[in-house]
């Protein structure tokens, strides 16, 4: 039953001489931080002392840090097999992979004339004082290491490099190294080894009785030692911090509801502003940019919308109808600046894009005049928009508080091209905002009947009012105009409406909103038709109606409508064309030219912009607000018109949605009049209050949730003045606080390491 | 044969590899296999073999790890799994099914103290949790003790007179996870050594229930038949000690080793590492005089009671040393052989290593310093490991 030790058939004959002056047992222990290699170190050096028929044994101590947190590791020699399972208190050969470990605890159980090989940038004569008791050695592995490519530039592996200074050390040649790191698939860092083994600067110990004893720290009986009372060398007052490759940081990113704005107004900014703290500062912020809140909380399209993130969550935020909650219930008392120059700018037109130039000109200081063709301000606002989307007062109230910001306004004043030419001279600045040109016909037979009429006209004389029609009425288009028509013809007493469109509905460019209203409302769609005939002695009596495919795709892949011969015919007593409008400047001088929104005469660049739909044909009345601003930002700073820049846009998935609530839209209220005839009151009625801004994300906004706070596994993150402090001494870079951050508020960057002697 | 320098973990995995190997003209070898701190190396490096006719599949949990063995030892292919811990516990109930139905399946532990709190250092609680349910329970000191025990295990328990489980102990970090040159047999050594996997119960052309439902007197019966099984181990693993030095020239050690025990007025008993750091002591304290041995138990299921009285005979103190408490009452391996010593003989227990610490021989020199100021066995005593 007595015990054998294994044959000594577990090594293999040795194929290199012991160093000179080498005892047996050793005990080798490595100092490291993980990620430098200090446990393969240890076991680089028992493969290396495999080779002189030697018993090895080797080992490392693992805690539950990971990454840059102190690692040791054991290496033991001996003639005869190993059966020492403690770890090594007493070494022989220390060798440290970072010098800022060195500390007493590095050192304790290393009696005097220990070898001690340092990683260090710093001289050999600058810790010679220090460790004269050890026979000592220093070589800055690292930098060779990071030269050679071992390992990252932030965590470089050294293990295989200081080994070479390790083999200079015991009076080996480096080819011992050779067998040992091939064996582990090293080869390839023998050219970093023997650069150490030809630079490690070495000094003797010097003899004496006092060696550094250290004892080992008492631990009271029954107490329960602390996680570093358990590891002696970790001292609590090691900075965690600079264990770190990255660190978080605080960083803005894009909403997508600002960045698609066609007026560049600060959505994000103005909900989080109605949410956290008044409707007066969410109308400050708005009217920055806004100079018909009232208007586009009504009518606009909301781009905004279609792009909130929330949208992939459980429903896009109602941003327009918080628009309108913001310009119906706040009295914002807005006061210019005072110019140091002021200019004098000439406006001509008086829609949307001309009342937002006069409008941001104005707030600036500058003097302008508005010329407007018609008897009142507005534009299409008050030509095209039915009262019962945008009733008379609310426009007016818009209105009225750009003119009381000092705006002049001409009515009644139609340009052609000398005024162009005069205005040019007595301005400092001219700005065309005139729109579009005509509406575009059908070209069909029967089109110039009593009857057929253009949509806008038609629109135009609704609101002057007193328009009556009968019978059945035919709206030929798909775009909001076409809408309006066939609400208002409803109104007016028609007894059928019907919509005639050559796509399908999903095609149709009008607000979806209103699509539905109107289908509510009573209209008829007809997708897939186009007139190809109207009939009728003197007026319209009946339109001859053909069906539409989609042909085949063409060179972009687009499928054009083709229209076949399968017709019929609808009786109709009226027709409302509405199929867009032109593009045309007659008020533009012959030698003039306009590029980039701008009027040149020959090669000379002329004060003269342009602005909104006459400019670039974009067709809503936020395009034209946005255009407006941007022309007359471009007036005062002399630069070319430009968008909105795009700084990392928060898409969905950036968003992290199980920190919220499933909360659907707040519909806005709507009336359903029981008789429509005559009846032009405001259908939609908007929010009950503005809880809907409770569920704006605040995509790519800090709002001081707390939650980094929270996550935070080292509490290092504590509320600081405006916002948050991350102690830096402390954050090993776990990155928890960014990837938990509701709205991608936050960042990890790359910290650079540098070796610092 | 090769000398190669291994972990313990990697050696385990090895040794399983190449039992594996040995069964490619059989059923073959399917393992299920799931990591935990500190045997993860164990099962990463068997994924990374290639096995003719063999199979490693990395499941969900430790729960299927051992699902997948009972199945694969059902189909009458060889098996193997590692695991520590809270995962040896997650697996639990499927060992106890491995055992009661008899099967085959080789269990490496890389043994971690139980939690929470979470510690990822050794003591042997997790795999003391299963010493009741009929799974043999080998404990190792070193990595080439650790390898043999593993190849020998397949052996063990595939043998028709056993037909169980086999876990081979070895404690996490101290032994799993430290390379020391390790022996390693041909493939040829090994294809002699391992028969066949042949599971008689096995599912095979015939479609039959493994694990019915029975009655009191079915389990009774069950049950003992388990336990006299057992108790033939200890036959069975003299033979294969045998047949293992014959084949790979070093002798497989006993159930238990005693090491300078024969004249010793004085025993230190252990399990594991422990019994390496005890057999150092008993060198330095015999140069001083004393007359001082160790036992160490190597095979704790089923416990080779003859052997351990045999030591413990004549002994005038033993002090019994477990990395483990059985809480409220004291070390397990002090508890299972108080009975064993002959009256009189002053029994103690020193608890030590609870969590991981590491036992030095200081320690254990303590220890007996305290054993020789007693005369009569006192409570189990807590030696801490600082």
């Amino acid at each position: 039953m007595e015990y054998k030790y294994p044959a000594d058939s577990s090594v293999t004959a040795a194929s290199i001489p012991l160093p000179v002056g080498l005892t047996l047992p050793l005990e080798v222990r490595v100092h490291g931080r993980g990620g430098q290699g200090g446990v393969t170190c240890a076991k680089l050096i028992a493969a290396l002392f495999t080779q002189m028929g030697l018993h090895v044994q080797t080992f490392g101590d693992y805690g539950s840090e990971r990454s840059g947190a102190p690692v040791q590791a054991y290496t033991r020699v001996d003639r005869s097999a190993i059966g020492n399972r403690n770890k090594v208190y007493r070494p022989n050969h220390l060798i440290v992979l970072d010098e800022g470990l060195m500390g007493a605890q590095v050192l304790e159980g290393a009696a005097p004339g220990s070898l001690l090989l340092l990683n260090t940038h710093a001289s050999l004569e600058s810790y010679a004082a220090r460790f004269e008791h050890y026979r000592f050695g220093v070589i800055d592995a690292t930098a060779i290491a990071r030269e050679q490519g071992i390992g990252s530039s932030s965590v470089v592996i050294i293990n295989t490099t200081i080994l070479g200074a390790y083999a200079r050390l015991l009076g080996l040649p480096l080819t011992v190294l050779e067998k040992a790191y091939t064996s582990l698939g090293l080869g390839g860092d023998l050219v970093a080894a023997q650069h150490a083994y030809e630079q490690v600067r070495v000094c003797e110990a010097v003899q004496g009785n006092d060696g550094p004893g250290v004892s080992a720290p008492a631990i009271s009986p029954l107490a329960v030692g602390t996680m570093l009372g358990h590891s002696t060398d970790i001292p609590a007052s090691l900075r965690t911090g600079s264990w770190s490759n990255q660190a978080p940081v605080y960083s803005e990113h894009s909403a997508p509801c600002n960045l698609a704005c066609p007026a560049g107004n600060d959505v994000v900014g103005f909900i989080q502003a109605l949410k956290n703290e008044s409707v007066q500062e969410a109308a400050a912020i708005l009217l920055r940019t806004q100079p018909l809140p009232s208007v586009c909380g009504r009518v606009c399209p909301a781009p905004c919308m279609q792009a909130c993130n929330r949208e992939a969550f459980d429903g896009a935020v109602n941003i327009r109808s918080l628009e309108r909650w913001i310009a119906d219930h706040s009295q914002l008392e807005l006061k210019p600046q005072t110019a140091q120059q002021p200019l004098r700018v000439a406006v001509i037109g008086g829609g949307p894009a001309g009342l937002s130039a006069a409008y941001q000109l104005a707030l600036h200081g500058h003097a302008v005049t508005i010329f407007e063709a018609g008897p009142a301000l507005g534009g299409v606002l008050r030509n095209g928009v039915p009262a019962f989307r945008l009733p008379h007062e609310v426009l007016g109230r818009d209105v009225e508080r750009i003119l009381k910001l000092g705006v002049e306004a001409r009515c009644n004043s139609r340009l052609g091209q000398d005024d162009l030419l005069r205005l040019r001279n007595d301005f400092d600045a001219v700005i065309v905002c005139v729109g579009f040109g005509p509406a575009l016909d059908l070209a069909t037979k029967g089109e110039n009947l009593d009857g057929v009429e253009q949509g806008l006209d038609f629109l135009d004389r609704v609101k002057r009012g007193g328009v009556s029609l009968h019978g059945n009425v035919v709206v030929i288009g798909g775009g909001n105009t076409a809408i309006d028509c066939a609400r208002s013809a409803l109104r007016c007493g028609a007894a059928s409406v019907k919509i005639v469109y050559r796509r399908s509905r999903k095609d149709m460019p009008a607000i979806a909103e209103e699509i539905e209203d109107a289908e509510r409302e009573g209209v008829q769609l007809l997708p897939y038709r186009q007139p190809v005939e109207f009939t009728g002695s003197g007026i319209v009596s009946a339109g001859v109606i053909a069906e539409v495919e989609a042909g085949p795709p063409d060179a972009s892949g687009c499928r054009r409508p083709v229209v076949t011969e399968r017709t019929s015919t609808l009786a109709c007593d009226k027709v409302l064309l509405a199929l867009g409008q032109k593009s045309e400047l007659d008020l533009l001088p012959e030698n003039w030219t306009v590029r980039d929104g701008r009027a040149w005469q020959g090669d000379q660049l002329l004060p003269v912009w342009f602005a909104g739909d006459c400019a670039t044909g974009d067709g809503t009345v936020t395009h034209a607000i946005g255009n407006g601003r941007r022309a007359a930002l471009a007036v005062l700073n002399g630069e070319a018109v430009s968008g909105e820049a795009l700084v990392k846009r928060v898409a969905p998935g950036q968003i992290r949605f199980s920190h919220f609530d499933v909360a659907p839209p707040r519909r806005d209220k709507q009336l359903s009049p029981s008789a429509l005839g005559g009846n032009f009151d405001e259908v939609n009625l908007g929010l009950a209050g503005p809880d809907e801004a409770g569920r704006c994300f605040s995509c790519g906004h800090c709002t001081h949730c707390d939650t980094c706070l929270i996550s935070c596994p080292d509490g290092v993150i504590v509320r600081s003045a405006d916002g948050y402090r991350i102690d830096g001494d402390y954050c090993k870079g776990c990155g928890m606080c960014v990837a938990e951050c509701p709205r991608s508020a936050m960042e990890m960057q790359e910290k650079n390491h540098e070796v610092r002697p | 044969m090769t000398v190669e320098l291994l972990s313990a973990n990697h050696g385990a995995a090895l040794a399983a590899t190449q039992a594996a190997r040995a069964n490619r003209k059989g059923r073959g070898f399917c393992s299920g296999v799931y990591p935990i701190t500190p045997s993860t190396e164990c099962m990463e490096y068997l994924c990374q073999q290639k096995i003719e006719k063999g199979r490693v599949i990395r499941v969900e949990s430790e729960h299927s790890a051992m699902g997948v063995c009972i199945g694969a030892a059902s189909a009458g292919a060889r098996t193997f799994t590692a695991t520590s811990s809270n995962g040896l516990a997650y697996m639990f109930e499927n060992c106890i099914a491995a055992a009661s139905l008899r099967l085959p399946v080789v269990l490496a532990v890389a043994n971690r103290t139980l939690g929470p709190p979470w510690n990822i250092w050794a003591d042997h609680g997790d795999a003391l949790t299963l010493r009741d349910h009929g799974l043999i329970q080998f404990y190792c000191a070193d990595n080439q003790e650790l390898f043999d025990s593993v190849l020998a295990a397949f052996r063990l328990a595939e043998d028709r007179r056993v037909m169980m489980p086999a876990m081979v102990n070895m404690e996490g970090f101290i032994l799993s996870h430290t390379v020391a040159q390790t022996q390693i047999p041909d493939q040829g050594q090994v294809d002699d050594f391992l028969p066949l996997t042949d599971v008689p119960q096995r599912l095979g052309v015939a479609p039959h229930t493994l694990g019915q439902i029975e009655i009191p007197h079915q389990t009774e019966m069950h049950r003992w038949q388990h336990h006299l099984a057992m108790l033939e181990v200890s036959k069975v693993y003299a033979e294969i000690q045998n047949e293992f030095e014959a084949i790979f020239g070093r002798r497989l050690l006993d159930a238990v080793v005693a090491y300078r025990a024969e004249d010793a007025d004085t025993l230190i008993v252990s399990m594991g590492t422990i019994g390496a750091t005890a057999e150092r002591v008993v060198d330095k304290l015999r140069a001083e005089g004393r007359r001082l041995g160790a036992l160490r138990v190597r095979l704790f299921r089923p416990l080779p009671t003859d052997a351990i009285r045999a030591a413990y005979a004549g002994k005038k103190r033993i002090a019994v040393i477990d990395r483990d408490i059985s809480l409220g009452l004291g070390g397990v391996l002090w508890a299972e052989t108080s009975s064993l010593a002959e009256p009189g003989t002053v029994m103690q227990n020193y608890v030590a290593g609870l969590g991981g610490g590491d036992v030095r021989p200081e320690h254990i020199v303590k220890m007996l310093d305290d054993l020789r100021r007693r005369e009569i066995s006192g409570a189990p005593a807590l030696m801490e490991a600082v």
